[in-house]
């Protein structure tokens, strides 16, 4: 069975078995177990057989029962049925003949809900790992109704048939032929049919050649579209033609193919564009399979391959030789007619003759031009001549219709053609120039291609030639903001990729300094942020060589270093816009990165910038802001070697702790937790008892959060300190404020790291080595102070200390830390947040829902909303 | 119909449509690239500029440097600079009827048209566009006269001596007719002829046709214009824009349908999107600022400015821009400023809205208000004490040869910290700049031309579907500098027909009908008959009575009586002749066979022809051509043959 899917599957089970079951169970502790993953399910389903197979037959037999409670019920009658003795049980109390028909559903008019129907599906698809399940499958002929649901409305329950039926294909297969575990074993890897017991009942073979007979004629026989109504049809088939073939076995193959071989000849003669893709999919996959097995009529699959790099509408062929390209497979007489078909497009527009005197696509020229006329299929071809163009310069150098280089040109010329930075060559047809000129779509897959293009092998000549386009694409008044982004990324990618930057001009370097100067101050923000993060990754790139033959940082070779990159990142922090703040923190980050590694001391204008930064941190409205100074911090941290502590750090990050653990978003809160544990490990690293934990990389990031690359490098102890200081003085950074404060939080994440960090002190301070005294261990000078609000009041609750603290402040509480720590009970805790979840809710329409919600808000044009979904997409 | 051109600018036309007895001026604009060969205007003393040498030919034959002067390879003339006005005499101006202005941009040559021309019509404008044209000749008069020049060169216009100058002094057009500025005394008796419409008001000239602007969506009172007959419709489009700025937006549906389309007044920029513009401008003086030079933006003193400070308003605190002081120098600049806030009726949909909360549409009010923005007649008095830098500074004239923007080119021109940035598409920014080389200063040429650029009237004819289109010649192929750049251009289908300075257009369109009316009582007289369903004709004897083109039927007076005469009495003896009755119908052949054979005519052979049938009729030696709008009998002398046949046919006919 799929691995993910098992995963989605469970959570949904569990999910709908926490809220269905409790009130079910007279017991919630019964419940307990039914979660994680199929393993548990299957024993708790079948210690509490009864308990199931009462709530499914009372489900099943309701009338009231909700559509997606019967699914959930499907779901689980598979699960229980799946072994063996659960199916026995089910089949007793007459459950599995209710649930598995499809008509008792229609009649209670519920067959119409797709929940129903995928619930169906998954039920049988889970239950059909025994031969007692497949009999009961044939005996219900339930073929047909799976066979109905293959082209069904909904593409999730059409989907799920394709699934089931790719299954119980691989599962009947070896049923009819003789079972061949090798065979299986070797090519079904994905199906469930491991560790199934070998069937020996000869009825059962005939029941499963039968199957597997009228799974292959359904093929054979709904292949062929009739009419254009039926190309859905054919899809469907050929997606489930394309599953089978990459599951199966070469024998079932070999049958396949020869049985809908010929209809498959038919459809590719047949020339329909909208089955190009999935035809491609089918033949890529039989492909696949015959290479190196001579037993699959490779013949065919080689003649349908010809015939669909060669004979087809110019729009199918480049869509074809996509997906040639994209499937691996290293036959070079293809993998050069794919190639040659894929430069085309730009070869036609550019006219740089990047094919000259290749003859593979010479029959194809005229025709590809008249389509590149029309400005939809012109877009279309060249995006997907770009998308794969960078993959042409990786191939064997033999299998290359030109040299990377020339393709870099070429995708440079295209580049200048969209923007009308140059005339088109007096050859080339002023109807597909015009086509081109001003698509942002080509502008960005060309910019895409471009940095892709920068891996390739021999294109480093072409730097200059790329950084000169770049700083024009830079500089062009109408370039929107994703192309602006992209253009900077492609400069990244290539000052990345070439060390040598000597070639680089004076005034190159001048035209980049000026435009980055020009962009930072641009009305559009999205411009000013990607400038801002243009600024911060070029900060981070590693050293170049110049002209001089030298070693520079890049930033100080390109753009004169920090004096002028800092200066307008300092701006920058005070931009209208969170999302240009944050990326100023990091970039600022980034840009300093190399001065804390080499522990200078922080000059005057470092130290106010830091000022600045908790003044964000303290006051700024928008959480991006705030996350992206915690960021700096634990990178500043992490960079500055332990032996030179900086006094503004540590003074700083007494600060940070205390403003970020009083913050009110979650994000926030977690990373001053990332920022505490590095303050810990730092203190504790070599220490007995400490371990560094999972929790040593902060935690995955939300995705809209600013997040810094650089891997961590953490500190061991120095070993001068004794536990006792190093404890004191974290308590005095506020180091347990911050636990504490994260343990009682309202958001769970925050809760789970505070109390894995609280656990991980608390074994540094009860598992001290052996010589250590009891009284050394519950070191009595240890203590933190408490108030009486918020989370303070909490543990005081807990501890009980209002009896205890007699005569002293009633608003402040001094308790000592190990005490403290013993008695949270931090692992009961932890098991409770470990065990609880976010609400995760799974069903066929929720997703189609988002589509179609999302899709009339487009169509409505309502270009505010439109903004909206792009400022976040951004 | 016949178009005279008297302006071959494309964006500053002035054309002359001559319809059904009427005589149109469409525009009166006012080419003032001429400038550019002329030395700046200083407001104080510039030590550099009257050091510049004298021009003398290599050879020395030719001196000329009273009057000419070198600076930087360039040769500039030394004296008030002068306007290339439209072609006066192509045809009478004094013959002109109306004048029909369509923005405030394409009325600087209203006096010189207007004035000791003999000209006695009618100006029609909408009134921003009235108020604010004042605005802008009161702001050249005023830029001239503060700094008089005494000397009015005019020897290097000898055709014989301009032949020898460099270039481009040596290529420039009829630079006899080149005229100084007017003064403020032609422009009030011009402005004075000026009558106001407003947006699809109709005005009727003459009788003969009705003329009506409408919203052209370019500037503050903008408009296209309709001119129309009861069956003929031509439509003027200058200066449009489809961009959402500050007017209302452009009425699209009112010129269907038009016979004949006028069309001017396109982007001078056409690659320069306006956005994009704008972005440059604001990022470039922000950079300038940050690095603490000063930002110089000549520019007209109505128009774009407004969208500009409208623009720098929301900029302004994005960029850290809150403390920079932003002047607008015009001696007109605080009416400039306050007219804009009271045309609400003139303005797009969001900003009248806000004239009922109440607001000021633009919010150039709040940054007055709160000291952001400072505006000064001069740069004399008041400004020179308020003066803080760095600064934006916003003043005319945009080709940099007078007004308050000489003087700060000569401050600032030194200090490649300051920036010039230029936003207005009407000069060449390296020709603007030359007399001011070499220049330190960081120049950026951002030019905002909000009209229809070539994609967005094709868009518009598309919809609009003009049978004929008209346009200057300078849209019917790619611009000079961008020949591969065939989106450049108009493409249509007829092609559209070019024109350029001078020409006459005999505009290929053909009056076919002339509305009558006819009196109640004769229309009471007639006795209409029905030829098919719902088409009914009469004959009606009647006098035609034309007046103020408007033509009517009345009835024939009776004769009065008058004494009895011999003659008359002759007269009275013949009976009145009555018209001939018309005939309508068509004969239908087999049906007139069947009669012919009744009356005895069989042998009848039927040939099929293009226009209908040839009938033979054998025996008797004679053709009858039936044809849809006619029929012929050819007999010789057989009288009472013909005679008979044509009764057969008139049996078929219906007599009116």
């Amino acid at each position: 069975m799929n691995k993910d899917r098992t995963v989605v599957d469970a959570t949904f089970v569990s999910k709908k078995g926490e809220s269905f079951f409790v009130p079910w169970m007279e017991s919630p502790g019964k419940t307990a177990g039914l979660v994680h993953n199929n393993h548990q399910i299957r024993c708790v389903s079948i210690g509490g057989q009864s308990m199931s197979a009462c709530f499914i037959s009372t489900v099943v037999s309701s009338r009231a029962a909700e559509s997606s409670i019967i699914s959930f019920a499907l779901k689980l009658t598979g699960l229980v049925a799946a072994a063996e003795d659960g199916f026995i049980a089910l089949q007793e109390t007459s459950v599995l003949d209710l649930a598995f028909d499809p008509q008792h559903w229609r009649e209670e008019g519920l067959w119409e809900d797709p929940c129903v129907r995928i619930g169906w599906i998954h039920g049988f698809n889970t239950m059909l790992q025994h031969r007692e399940a497949f009999g009961f499958f044939v005996r219900a002929d339930s073929i047909n109704p799976l066979l109905q649901l293959q082209t069904d409305a909904s593409l999730f329950v059409a989907s799920a048939a394709n699934q089931m039926l790719t299954h119980l294909l691989m599962f009947c297969h070896p049923l009819s032929s003789g079972f061949n575990e090798t065979e299986v074993d070797n090519k079904s890897s994905s199906s469930s049919i491991t560790g199934l017991k070998c069937p020996n009942a000869t009825e059962t073979d005939q029941e499963g050649a039968a199957v597997v007979t009228e799974i292959l004629e359904f093929l054979k026989r709904r292949m062929l579209p009739k009419e254009p109504s039926q190309f859905h049809q054919s899809q469907q088939i050929l997606k489930l033609l394309a599953s089978i073939l990459s599951q199966a076995g070469p024998s079932l193959q070999n049958k396949l193919l020869l049985t809908v071989g010929e209809s498959l000849e038919e459809l590719v003669a047949s020339n329909y564009s909208q089955l190009t893709r999935p035809l491609m999919d089918v033949i890529l996959a039989a492909y696949s399979s015959s290479c190196g097995d001579a037993k699959v009529p490779d013949q065919i699959v080689s003649r349908l391959l010809s015939v669909m790099l060669n004979q087809r509408a110019p729009s199918d062929l480049i869509h074809a030789a996509a997906a040639f390209l994209c499937s691996g497979h290293n036959n070079r007489i293809h993998m050069e007619q794919s190639a040659c078909i894929l430069l085309l497009p730009v070869d036609i527009i550019t006219s740089l003759a990047l094919l000259e005197g290749n003859f593979i696509v010479k029959d194809h020229r005229l025709s590809m031009m008249e389509q590149l006329k029309s400005k939809t299929s012109c877009i279309s071809m060249i995006c997907i001549s770009l998308k794969y163009i960078p993959r042409i310069t990786l191939m064997d150098a033999s299998c290359q219709p030109c040299p990377p280089a020339v393709v870099v040109d070429a995708v440079l010329s295209l580049l200048r053609l969209c923007s009308g930075l140059s005339p088109p060559s007096p050859a080339g047809c002023v109807t597909m120039f015009r086509n081109v000129t001003g698509s942002g779509k080509v502008q960005k897959c060309a910019l895409e291609a471009l940095s892709a293009l920068s891996s390739s092998p021999e294109v480093k000549v072409m730097l200059v030639e790329v950084f000169t386009l770049l700083i024009e694409y830079l500089n062009h008044p109408d370039s929107d903001p994703t192309v602006l982004q992209k253009s900077y990324q492609a400069l990244l990618k290539w000052i990345g990729v070439c060390t040598n930057l000597s070639s680089i001009t004076n005034q190159l370097k001048q035209d980049l300094t000026q435009v980055v100067r020009k962009r930072v101050c641009d009305m559009r923000w999205e411009v000013r942020d990607s400038t801002v993060e243009f600024l911060g990754h070029l900060a981070g790139l590693p050293a170049c060589s110049t002209e001089n033959g030298g070693v520079c940082n890049v930033s100080q070779y390109l753009l004169g270093g920090c004096s002028f990159t800092t200066p307008l990142l300092v701006e920058a922090l005070h931009d209208p816009e969170s999302y240009v703040r944050a990326s100023a923190v990091s970039a600022l980050a980034q840009a300093m990165t190399h001065s804390w590694r080499q522990g200078a001391v922080p000059t005057k204008e470092q130290a106010e910038i830091v000022t600045q930064l908790l003044e964000i941190l303290s006051q700024d409205t928008e959480g991006f802001a705030r996350r992206a100074v915690l960021q700096f911090f634990i990178t500043w941290f992490s960079s500055h070697p332990s032996s030179t502590s900086s006094p503004l750090l540590l003074q700083s990050v007494r600060s940070v702790l205390l403003q970020g653990s009083a913050d009110l978003d979650w994000e926030v809160k977690v990373h001053t937790l990332d920022l505490a544990e590095l303050l810990m490990d730092q203190a504790f690293l070599g220490q007995h008892g400490y371990t560094k934990g999972l929790e040593s990389h902060p935690a995955q990031p939300h995705p809209y959060a600013v997040t810094d690359k650089q891997a961590y490098t953490l500190h061991t102890h120095s070993g001068n300190h004794t536990l006792s200081s190093d404890l004191d003085s974290l308590v005095k950074q506020g180091l347990l404020s911050v636990l504490l404060s994260g343990l009682f939080d309202c958001d769970r994440p925050v809760c789970l790291k505070a109390c894995r960090l609280l656990i991980r002190l608390k074994d540094v301070l009860l598992l001290r080595p052996q010589e250590t005294t009891d009284a050394e261990k519950t070191d009595p000078e240890l203590n933190c102070e408490l108030l009486s609000q918020g989370w303070a009041h909490e543990i005081r609750n807990v501890l009980g200390t209002e009896d205890r603290t007699s005569g002293t402040d009633a608003h402040t509480v001094t308790v000592n830390v190990c005490d403290l720590v013993k008695c949270l009970d931090l692992e009961e805790r932890l098991d409770v947040l470990t065990r609880s979840s976010d609400h995760f809710y799974n069903s066929p329409r929720s997703l189609l829902q988002d589509i179609l919600t999302a899709s009339s808000a487009h169509a409505q044009q309502d270009s505010q909303l439109k903004e909206e979904v792009i400022a976040d997409c951004y | 119909m016949k178009l005279y051109c008297l302006s071959g600018h494309p964006t500053l036309p002035c054309n002359v449509l001559k319809f059904k007895s009427t005589t149109i001026m469409l525009d009166c604009g006012l080419d003032t690239t001429s400038v550019l060969n002329f030395l700046p205007l200083p407001l104080v003393h510039s030590p550099r500029l009257s050091k510049l040498p004298g021009w003398i030919s290599k050879d020395g034959t030719i001196n000329l440097e009273k009057e000419l002067k070198e600076c930087a390879g360039r040769v500039f003339v030394d004296s008030q600079p002068e306007f290339c006005l439209p072609e006066k005499e192509l045809l009478d101006l004094s013959t002109i009827d109306v004048i029909l202005i369509s923005n405030y941009h394409c009325m600087m040559a209203l006096p010189y048209i207007t004035e000791h021309t003999g000209f006695t019509g009618t100006v029609y404008a909408t009134e921003p566009t009235l108020q604010i044209g004042r605005l802008l000749m009161e702001e050249v008069v005023n830029f001239m006269e503060r700094v008089p020049k005494a000397q009015s060169a005019t020897s290097w216009k000898n055709k014989d001596m301009q032949r020898m100058l460099p270039g481009p002094l040596k290529d420039a057009v009829d630079v006899w007719t080149w005229k100084r500025c007017y003064g403020m005394q032609e422009v009030n008796s011009a402005l004075s002829r000026v009558q106001l419409v407003g947006y699809s008001q109709k005005v009727e000239l003459f009788g003969a046709v009705q003329v009506s602007p409408l919203s052209s969506g370019y500037s503050l009172g903008s408009s296209n214009w309709i001119i129309q007959s009861h069956h003929e419709k031509v439509a003027y489009v200058s200066g449009s824009s489809l961009l959402t700025t500050h007017p209302q937006p452009m009425d699209q549906s009112s010129l269907k349908n038009s016979d004949v389309l006028i069309l001017t007044g396109l982007t001078q920029m056409p690659t320069a999107n306006p956005d994009g513009m704008l972005g440059e401008f604001c990022s470039n003086l922000a950079m300038t600022i940050r690095a603490g030079g000063n930002v110089l933006v000549p520019c007209y003193s109505s128009g774009v400015i407004y969208d500009l400070l409208e623009c720098l308003y929301q900029f302004i605190d994005s960029a850290n821009l809150g403390t920079t002081p932003f002047y607008f120098i015009s001696p007109v600049a605080n009416s400039s400023l306050e007219f804009s806030q009271i045309f609400a009726e003139w303005l797009c949909h969001n900003k009248q809205s806000k004239v009922y909360l109440p607001e000021p549409p633009f919010p150039h009010a709040e940054l007055i208000q709160t000291n952001k923005l400072k505006h000064y007649p001069s740069i004399h008095g008041d400004f020179s004490s308020d003066f803080r830098q760095p600064c934006v500074v916003f003043t005319g004239h945009p080709s940099l040869r007078f007004g308050d923007v000489v003087h700060f080119m000569e401050l600032w021109g030194k200090s490649g910290l300051n920036t010039i940035i230029f936003t207005e598409p009407d000069f060449s920014y390296l020709d603007a700049l030359a007399p001011y080389q070499p220049l330190a200063m960081k120049c950026v040429y951002c030019p905002i031309d909000t009209r229809l650029n070539f994609h967005q009237v094709a868009k518009l004819l598309k919809e609009v579907q003009p049978l004929h289109v008209v346009c200057p010649e300078q849209y019917t192929q790619p611009p000079m500098t961008q020949s591969h750049r065939s989106d450049l251009m108009l493409e249509l289908q007829p092609p559209p027909m070019p024109y350029r300075r001078c020409s006459v257009l005999n505009l290929p369109f053909r009056r076919r009908y002339e509305r009558v009316y006819i009196l109640p009582e004769l229309a009471q007289s007639l006795v209409p008959t029905e030829v098919k369903p719902g088409v009914s004709i009469a004959t009606v004897s009647a006098v035609l009575h034309s007046k103020d083109n408007k033509h009517t039927l009345q009835s024939v007076p009776k004769p009065p009586p008058v004494p009895p005469t011999k003659k008359r009495k002759r007269v009275m003896e013949e009976p009145p002749v009555a018209p001939k009755p018309l005939l309508s119908g068509a004969v239908p052949l087999e049906a007139f066979l069947a009669t012919l054979q009744k009356h005895g005519i069989t042998e009848v052979k039927v040939e099929e022809t293009a226009e209908g049938h040839i009938l033979h009729l054998q025996a008797e030696d004679t053709l009858i051509q039936l044809e849809e709008d006619g029929t012929h009998i050819v007999c010789d002398n057989n009288e009472p043959l013909r005679t008979t046949l044509r009764d057969l046919v008139l049996r078929f006919l219906q007599k009116l």
